[in-house]
């Protein structure tokens, strides 16, 4: 298993869903396994009854079918399909709503779902947070942004407090195929992981603790992501190849250097006089 | 026996995923691949025997420099100076040698002879390649090839820089390959260029970029030529370097801020007790 984790990180992110059905094919005993930690672009469906478009990951997964978070239903149509507890649906729907507002301001537009399941483990809970914005494709850049947030809920003993632990992974796809620059294909996902503890109360219910944590992660991973894509990867480009000639580029750094050194001397000189 | 819903794949199929693994290894990452995927097909006999021109046509795919004997110059294994058999040659010193992929060695050199009539035009380049080379590449390596095709003379420049930071977590590659055909005082050129990085603390980030080219120039002779021919690489590579620094910006001023705001248009983060409340109230007056 951790080969094959290992390999997912390596191997092009681009190809990410044909190399993971690959693995699956060469070691099927991991299947499960690979499905439920490789995280991949989330996909988007339509639920009929309630006109909403809804995510597709392995968290609303049973079988072949897909639960929408808006009707509770299975498509296409399961019996038997594995569904949250009624306490668990109704904390559910009030994520949904949460998060669905909470997309709107951040994402201003795009796709939300929350999917929520019991663990079996005394008083506990699991959900998935998902997001998909796609790009509208202006200057000739396709991009698109998914947010995959899972996260873990203990509640103690008293009912008051909670241990939360969050996993989150951010997948940005950006992609251009112009006439100066040819194809370029700049893509793949950041994964963070946060734990705390926190009150339970009316005014602080589950969902804001949760809500608070999944914005304040995101919010940090946009940053590291604007770093990593737009600073890192630039850098390394062109500390391949350089535009200007490194001969000159060494005279302007021995030219930097003598004017430091003579500033420095004006300014030694200058304050040597004022005392 | 197999699970309930799996169905095992033939050899040939194991093979074929296996390779195409390998193949898409980032620079600087061989290794760490091959180990991965040997220990994933758990069949070492399947792999030696199923997988092992893979390992060659990598090599090839990645220009890999190699540290060669009687020469200060490594020489670029490519598709260009492969002479089968897992032999290769450098123009350069004149010689050919056996290459072992995996361990990344020579053996058994041997002198090698160029096609007649070409040396003089690929010399020549070599020269002011060499000098281009260092003046825009850090860590770059350079070879030439010549040969006669259809009466005309072919030169290929190959140019490979990498930088490999295993330690802090990243790789990167930069390839050309300029393919000029001789007719007379023309050149047709083709050009490809290639860009790969690979960032993964805590992620997996590439960039995968190619661009290809195709000029044309008349020349006199052979120096004539390779000034003209280095004239055209540096413009046309130094053009693509700004034009992927141009798409940088554009993605992170326009592309990326139109995905997801830094903060919500309040300019502060959101309330969530207020905002808990708010939709609750909502419910209650919908009942």
């Amino acid at each position: 298993m951790d080969c094959a984790l290992d390999l997912m990180r390596r191997l092009p992110p681009q190809e990410i869903e044909q190399n993971l059905s690959d693995l699956i094919d060469l070691v099927p005993t991991l299947c499960e396994d690979l499905l439920s930690s490789v995280d991949q672009p989330l996909k988007i469906a339509r639920d009929r009854q309630s006109g909403k478009d809804y995510l597709l990951c392995d968290y609303n997964r049973d079988g072949d079918s897909y639960r929408s978070p808006w009707s509770n239903t299975y498509y296409p149509p399961l019996e038997d399909g594995s569904m949250p507890s009624e306490r668990l649906r109704k904390i559910e729907m009030d994520a949904n709503h949460a998060f669905d507002q909470y997309r709107e301001m951040y994402f201003e537009g795009g796709v939300s779902s929350v999917y929520l399941w019991d663990l079996e483990i005394n008083h506990g809970f699991a959900g998935a947070i998902l997001i998909k914005k796609a790009g509208d494709g202006s200057k000739k850049i396709k991009g698109c942004w998914d947010s995959i947030h899972v996260v873990e809920v203990q509640e103690k003993s008293s009912g008051r407090n909670a241990h939360y632990k969050l996993t989150s992974t951010v997948m940005l796809w950006l992609q251009t195929n112009k006439t100066g620059s040819g194809t370029m294909n700049l893509g793949g996902s950041l994964t963070r992981q946060v734990e705390q503890d926190a009150t339970v109360s009316e005014a602080s219910p589950h969902i804001a603790n949760i809500g608070r944590m999944v914005e304040d992660m995101e919010n940090k991973i946009r940053n590291t992501l604007n770093e990593i894509y737009f600073g890192k990867t630039k850098d390394i480009v062109n500390g391949l190849r350089s535009v200007q000639q490194l001969s000159d580029q060494k005279a302007h750094a021995a030219l930097r250097q003598d004017l430091a050194a003579a500033l420095q001397k004006r300014q030694a000189k200058t304050s040597a006089s004022e005392n | 026996m197999t699970l309930d819903g799996e169905e095992t794949i033939t050899d040939q199929e194991k093979v074929r995923i296996v390779s195409n693994f390998i193949l898409h290894s980032p620079p600087g990452e061989f290794n760490e691949v091959f180990n991965d995927a040997r220990i994933l097909l758990n069949n070492d006999t399947l792999l030696k025997e199923g997988a092992i021109g893979v390992f060659g046509e990598y090599s090839k795919a990645q220009l890999t420099p190699v540290k060669i004997k009687n020469s200060e110059y490594p020489v670029l294994i490519s598709d260009n100076n492969d002479l089968g058999s897992n032999r290769f040659y450098d123009p350069r010193s004149k010689q050919s040698f056996k290459y072992d992929p995996l361990r990344r060695e020579t053996s058994n050199y041997d002198s090698w002879e160029p096609e007649e009539g070409t040396e003089k035009w690929r010399a020549a380049l070599e020269t002011e390649l060499d000098l281009y080379i260092s003046n825009h590449y850090k860590n770059g390596t350079s070879s030439v090839f010549s040969k006669r095709e259809d009466g005309k003379v072919v030169l290929t420049a190959c140019i490979e820089a990498h930088l490999f930071q295993p330690k802090n977590c990243w790789n990167g590659c930069w390839r050309s390959q300029w393919s000029v055909s001789l007719d007379s005082g023309n050149a047709d050129i083709k050009g490809i260029l290639k860009v790969q990085v690979h960032y993964y603390e805590d992620g997996n980030v590439q960039l995968i970029g190619s661009k290809e080219i195709v000029e044309n120039i008349q020349a006199t002779d052979e120096e004539h030529l390779a000034r003209e021919l280095i004239k055209m690489f540096e413009e046309s590579e130094s053009d693509y370097q700004t034009a992927i620094s141009e798409n940088y910006l554009t993605m992170s001023d326009t592309t990326f801020k139109a995905l997801r705001r830094q903060l919500p248009v309040t300019r502060s983060k959101i309330d969530w007790s207020k905002m808990m409340s708010y939709s609750l109230g909502k419910e209650l007056k919908q009942q």
